[in-house]
């Protein structure tokens, strides 16, 4: 809710942008918790194949998911620039695994366009649209649909 | 400024709600007692009603005052014994309380609700007890004008006249609540309380009538607070008991008291209603109203108002009971938030905890700005114990009796027994067991729905039960207690029980099971059906005997507490439902074990015990059924489930050489570990190129001659399974926090949540129940059941008998079969009478003869001896004693005799009993050599037989022994017997000797053909079914009989009870004894 305000009040976006799988994605920075590199995930059987695992976070229990199963890309390559990036999500921190972070991408609202069916593989209703900047095509995620169960 | 604040209101809710407490059980007591009433019990239930109204009165709450003041009247003329407390009367009373206690419980509300059906009925209990002249006044209600012309108004007459009629004097006290109560810094609950102390208060109010407003005063210079008050004081003394002025203190004369114009002070708006919740400021704007509207009410005549009233009241009757649970319903919801009594003691405690807390907190941070190691370690040992004992102390300021639901039980108990013609005894024991504040309150209600339905299906009506010849009295008992950590309730009815064959056609009627899972399930799998979602809906279950309306919502219910339910039933004889409840929901006591890399923590609730199977040993205790594992603990079978198999992960074992977690090669459990397995594991091991490349050392240092390649077993149950989760490594018990996983794991079931280590990890909760669920354990158990039948059997097909072995003299081992011994008995060895050449005690009224094995064959004669001990055996109906020499012990072997090597007279064989050659004593052949009269008859039966023609026995027997034996005794007898040594044989024997056989005895258990085969053949041909079968059987279980009728055995009998196999046999074949 607070995202889609933000959305509708600000002209200039600002985009965290990280690399899944091969894609460039981004998300709103708004809607980031926090990025860290805790990697005590204890494995949980028997969840969907794209949960990494559990972690501790400061006394929370945060879901971790790999995001680049999630998107129906590669799997996340464990190596050192791994990062979680932590999302709030329906009153719950939930983490998603990426390659590796880039940087911090602005853009003016009306920049952002409608997402083509297909980004690099991913399937397109993840998407809220894409941003073009000089030498990249971000792909810009709608959390909301990536965390659905 | 006065001010009537929350304070003052919430500490009247407080203790009303106190007070009325008890009053339910009280009431139960009183109906119970009928007649004969307890003083002390009306009274406390009287004094309750009293204070509740007396506070009501000066808060302003009329509906409250009202109600509580027609409770009052009620029991006063129960405490005057001018009223029998019947049922009928106690449950208007109990409605009334009940009602009470909504109110206050709402008591913002409390003057709209409309509580006219309950005072009318308790008006016309009133009304028709007291007597003509007293009936007007019961609704008569006078004002008490005082000198200055003031009033007090609104007092019941009738209330007046009883305290006067008790010989008390009535005063109107009147208190300042500026100078005489804030000033003072009292209470106005605390003056009410304190005056119940010397007599009883009929009323209180506030006098805003003599205040005046703001606009005429700034400051109003007393604000009057009237108490009317009835004590035996005299007037003199009251100045020193009320401490205020005595021109405040009116005694009440008769002519004070005048009629009121208005008669129904349920009309009479509330004067201090919008106290609560207006600012102190408004308070006076406010109090103009009420004057205003009371004039223009008093013109309305109460006429008006109670024919509605009546109507009203029928309508209201009907809907009552939706009413008050829908009210109930919203009192629970706005208790959650509600205060809690902490003892004071407690918060202390507390206080110290908190406390030490600091200091130690002030050592650690010195100890680490210091880097001194050792005080850093003391101040953590010290900050280990104190958040301990801080965790228990605040655990224990959550603790609640369970006290505080039981007891409303007895009431439930009550109504609904009444309303279905049942009468119940409601035992509830355990009430100061504890349990956390939350817990309590959300076991309420799944506990109500079971003994609702224990009322409702399980206990049987009066006539019904005396019909089964019960107790027409049902009886349901309701247990709390503690065990192990946890706190388990009983819930025990001595109803009609389950029945599972009705349950399990329900079921499959419902499509909850198939007809081919029901033939796989026992009668407990099939009774625990009702715990089923969806199994309750229908109204047949009430036909189906069952219980099970919503039982799916008491399971979840429990489960949801970490609780666990069991069920118990036998039909016709009640039902028990158990169940086991943490003590509190946050933190759980848990083992913690692992499997490959992760941890698991298994919450102890669901914990019997932890295995440690050595890997010697593995192979002999884990066997498979079927596909399943299982393990022998206790003679039990236990199926195993493997947490890793279960749940997908690699089986690691930590390898000994390269001290790294390896992935398990092992298949399965059981594949274990004989030396010879581990070669052929090894050699597929070795064969892999890899394997060998990457692990050069490899070869005897294999992990299995290491002590961790034993299975750990943890032993675990939830419901009715009990299994070993079978896990790589069980590590500590510890007390785990209880942490909420989030949504995309929600539909992993095997997991109540998860834990955060002291390692900062996170550990997954097992939930056992689902997990055994997941295995679909019940076919595991089925399987282990069939096993256990299968190995009674086996144990059954052993020739067993029962014997009593004793010993001669020291060196001499002897054996008897236990089913002819009589008694054992110690005599005096000054009591055995020599008369010739046999020796008698005198026993129980006669003559016991008594013998020693040393008279009939080669062995050493007693020594003499103070006492001695005797085995008395009944042969012929006569007793005799054999003295024999300590110890004395009966049990159970498997026959395996050998009969030739120490044959000799009274002697049938010998074996082997606890390392010691024994030899089996034939009393019979000892009481004919010893004794031969006693057997004159059977020889001239057996003369009469030879002459009439031989009668011809077919006998089948496998053992060579009993063989013998029987035969012997048979032709003892004048029988002539044919052999046969199994089932088969004897049919072949009998098919071509039909016509001369008269009888057929055999042997139960018998190779090629067993006896029930052998009967069944016999009994099904024409030409043989006249034929009389009797089996021989060593042990004779009530499964066997069943089977034997069914194929036709006429008769059972003991192989080594002669006598009775031969009385048996004369009967069948009709010869005389």
């Amino acid at each position: 809710m607070a995202k889609q305000n933000i959305d509708a009040f600000s002209e200039d976006l600002e985009f965290s942008t990280f690399y899944v799988g091969g894609a460039l994605c981004g998300i709103n920075i708004l809607n980031i918790q926090e990025i860290n590199k805790h990697f005590e995930i204890t494995k949980v059987p028997q969840a969907s194949e794209y949960i990494e695992g559990i972690l501790n976070l400061r006394g929370r229990i945060v879901t971790i998911i790999d995001l680049g199963k999630k998107l129906g890309l590669a799997p996340v390559t464990k190596n050192k620039d791994n990062r979680n990036i932590i999302v709030n999500s329906e009153d719950e921190h939930i983490g998603l695994l990426i390659d590796s972070i880039s940087d911090v991408v602005s853009a003016k609202k009306d920049s952002i366009e409608s997402s083509p069916s297909n980004i690099g593989g991913a399937k397109g209703k993840y998407f809220k649209g894409v941003l073009k900047t000089e030498k990249h095509l971000i792909g810009i995620l709608d959390i909301d649909e990536v965390l659905k169960e | 400024m006065f001010e009537l604040d929350d304070e003052t209101l919430q500490m009247y809710i407080e203790e009303s709600l106190d007070h009325l407490g008890d009053i339910e059980s009280d009431l139960l007591t009183i109906e119970e007692a009928g007649e004969n009433i307890d003083l002390d019990l009306v009274n406390n239930v009287f004094r309750a009603a009293h204070s509740v109204k007396g506070g009501a009165g000066f808060m302003g709450l009329t509906t409250i005052k009202d109600l509580a003041h027609h409770l009052e009247n009620v029991l006063g003329l129960i405490r005057n014994r001018e009223l029998i407390p019947d049922s009928e009367r106690i449950s208007v009373l109990l409605k009334g309380f009940d009602q009470l206690e909504n109110l206050l419980k709402n008591i913002e509300t409390s003057n709209d609700v409309d509580v006219s059906h309950h005072i009318s009925a308790l008006e016309s209990i009133t009304k028709a007890t007291v007597p003509e002249e007293r009936k007007e006044m019961i609704s008569k209600i006078v004002d008490i004008v005082l000198s200055d012309g003031r009033i007090f108004p609104q007092v019941s007459l009738f209330e007046i006249e009883q305290y006067k009629s008790e010989g008390k004097n009535l005063f109107l006290v009147e208190y300042d609540l500026i100078n005489d109560i804030q000033r003072k810094e009292k209470n106005p609950i605390e003056v009410l309380n304190s005056l119940q102390k010397t007599g009883t208060i009929i009323d209180s109010r506030i006098d805003f009538d003599s205040v005046g407003t703001l606009t005429e005063n700034d400051v109003p210079s007393r604000i009057p607070f009237q108490v009317l008050f009835a004590s035996i004081i005299e007037y003199d003394m009251t100045e020193t008991l009320f401490d205020i002025k005595k021109q405040y203190i009116h005694a009440i004369s008769d002519n004070m008291i005048v009629p009121t114009s208005v008669k129904n002070p349920a009309e009479e708006p509330s004067i201090m209603k919008p106290l609560k919740k207006q600012p102190a400021a408004q308070v006076m704007v406010e109090t103009q109203k009420p004057i205003k509207t009371a004039s223009i009410e008093k013109q309305k005549p109460k006429q008006v108002a109670t024919p509605a009233v009546k109507e009203v009241k029928k309508i209201e009757e009907n809907e009552e009971d939706n009413l008050s649970t829908a009210e109930k319903d919203a009192t629970v919801n706005a208790k959650m938030q509600s205060s809690l009594r902490v003892n004071v003691g407690l918060l202390d405690t507390l206080m110290n905890l908190a406390g030490e807390l600091v200091l130690s907190r002030n050592q650690l941070l010195q100890g680490i700005n210091s880097s001194n190691q050792k005080a850093t370690e003391l101040s953590s040992q010290r900050i280990d114990m104190i958040t301990s004992e801080l965790q228990e102390a605040i655990m224990r300021t959550r603790m609640q009796p369970i006290a505080n639901i039981l007891n409303k039980f007895t009431r439930i108990v009550r109504d609904l027994s009444h309303q279905l013609g049942k009468t119940i005894d409601l035992i509830i024991e355990g009430k100061d067991v504890e349990l956390d504040k939350t817990i309590l309150e959300s076991i309420n209600d799944p506990l109500t729905h079971l003994i609702r339905n224990s009322i409702d299906h399980g206990i049987e009506t009066p006539m019904e039960r005396e019909q089964m010849g019960k107790h027409p009295t049902g009886k349901i008992i309701l247990k709390a207690f503690h065990d192990a950590g946890q706190v388990n309730l009983v819930i025990s009815d001595d109803g009609k029980g389950l029945n599972p064959a009705k349950i399990a056609n329900a079921a499959v009627e419902k499509n909850l099971i198939s007809e081919q899972q029901l033939t796989e399930m026992s009668d407990k799998q099939k009774m625990e059906l009702i715990f089923l979602p969806g199994f309750s809906t229908a109204e047949a279950v009430t036909d189906v005997s069952g219980r099970g309306v919503g039982m799916d919502v008491v399971v979840t219910n429990i489960s949801n507490l970490g609780g666990i339910i069991e069920l118990d039933s036998v039909t016709g004889a009640g039902t028990t439902i158990q169940i086991k409840l943490p003590l509190t929901l946050a933190i759980i006591p848990s083992q913690i074990t692992s499997v490959g890399n992760e941890r698991y923590a298994v919450p102890q609730v669901n914990l019997n015990e932890l295995l440690r199977i050595p890997a010697a040993q593995v192979k002999e205790k884990i066997e498979k059924v079927g596909d399943a594992a299982v393990v022998r603990l206790r003679g039990e079978l236990l199926p195993l489930l493997n947490l890793a198999d279960m749940l997908g992960i690699k089986k690691t074992y930590s390898d000994p050489v390269i001290t790294e977690d390896l992935p398990e090669r092992r298949q399965n459990i059981a594949d274990r570990r004989s030396k010879h397995h581990i070669l052929s594991e090894d050699g597929i091991i070795m064969d892999s190129s890899d394997n060998e490349a990457e692990f050069p050392q490899r070869g005897q240092e294999d992990r299995r001659y290491h002590a961790s390649s034993a299975i750990n077993i943890a032993v675990v149950s939830a419901g009715a399974f009990k299994y070993g989760l079978v896990v790589d490594k069980l590590h500590d018990s510890e007390e785990i926090v209880v942490k909420p996983v989030g949504r995309h794991l929600k539909k992993c079931t095997a997991y109540a949540g998860a834990t955060i280590m002291g390692d900062g990890k996170v550990a997954l909760i097992l939930d056992i129940s689902n997990l055994a669920q997941m295995a679909e354990l019940s076919a595991v158990s089925e399987a282990s059941q069939m096993v256990r039948e299968a190995e009674a059997a086996a144990e059954a097909a052993k020739d067993k008998a029962a014997l009593l072995t004793f010993k001669n003299s020291e060196s001499e081992y002897f054996a008897a079969p236990l089913n002819i011994v009589e008694r054992i008995e110690r005599i005096e060895s000054s009591t055995i009478e020599q008369i010739g050449n046999n020796r008698v005690v005198q026993y129980r009224g006669g003559s016991l003869p008594l013998y020693e094995l040393s008279q009939v064959a080669e062995f050493k004669p007693l020594a003499p001896k103070d006492q001695h001990e005797v085995i008395v055996f009944k042969i012929k109906d006569r007793e005799l004693g054999l003295l024999v020499t300590t110890p004395i012990d009966a049990l159970e072997v498997t026959l395996d005799i050998d009969e030739s090597t120490l044959k000799q007279p009274a002697i049938s064989g010998s074996m082997i009993i606890n390392k010691h050659t024994t030899l089996l004593v034939d009393i019979f052949e000892m009481v004919k050599i010893l004794n031969p009269g006693w057997f004159k008859e059977e020889a001239k039966v057996a003369a009469e037989m030879a002459e009439s023609g031989e009668k011809i026995i077919l006998f089948a027997e496998d053992s060579a022994f009993f063989r013998n034996q029987v035969k012997t005794f048979m032709e003892d007898d004048g029988f002539k017997v044919i052999e046969a040594e199994d089932g088969l044989i004897a049919w072949e024997l009998l098919k071509e000797r039909v016509d001369e056989i008269d009888i057929v005895i055999t042997d139960l258990e018998m190779p090629n053909m067993d006896g029930f085969e052998l009967t069944k053949r016999i009994k099904s041909d024409p030409k043989y079914s006249h034929l009389t079968v009797i089996a021989l059987t060593s042990l004779a279980s009530e499964a066997h009989i069943e089977k034997g009728r069914k194929v036709g055995i006429d008769e059972y009998e003991i192989k080594l009870d002669r006598e009775k196999l031969m009385k048996v046999i004369r009967q069948k074949l009709n010869l005389s004894t």
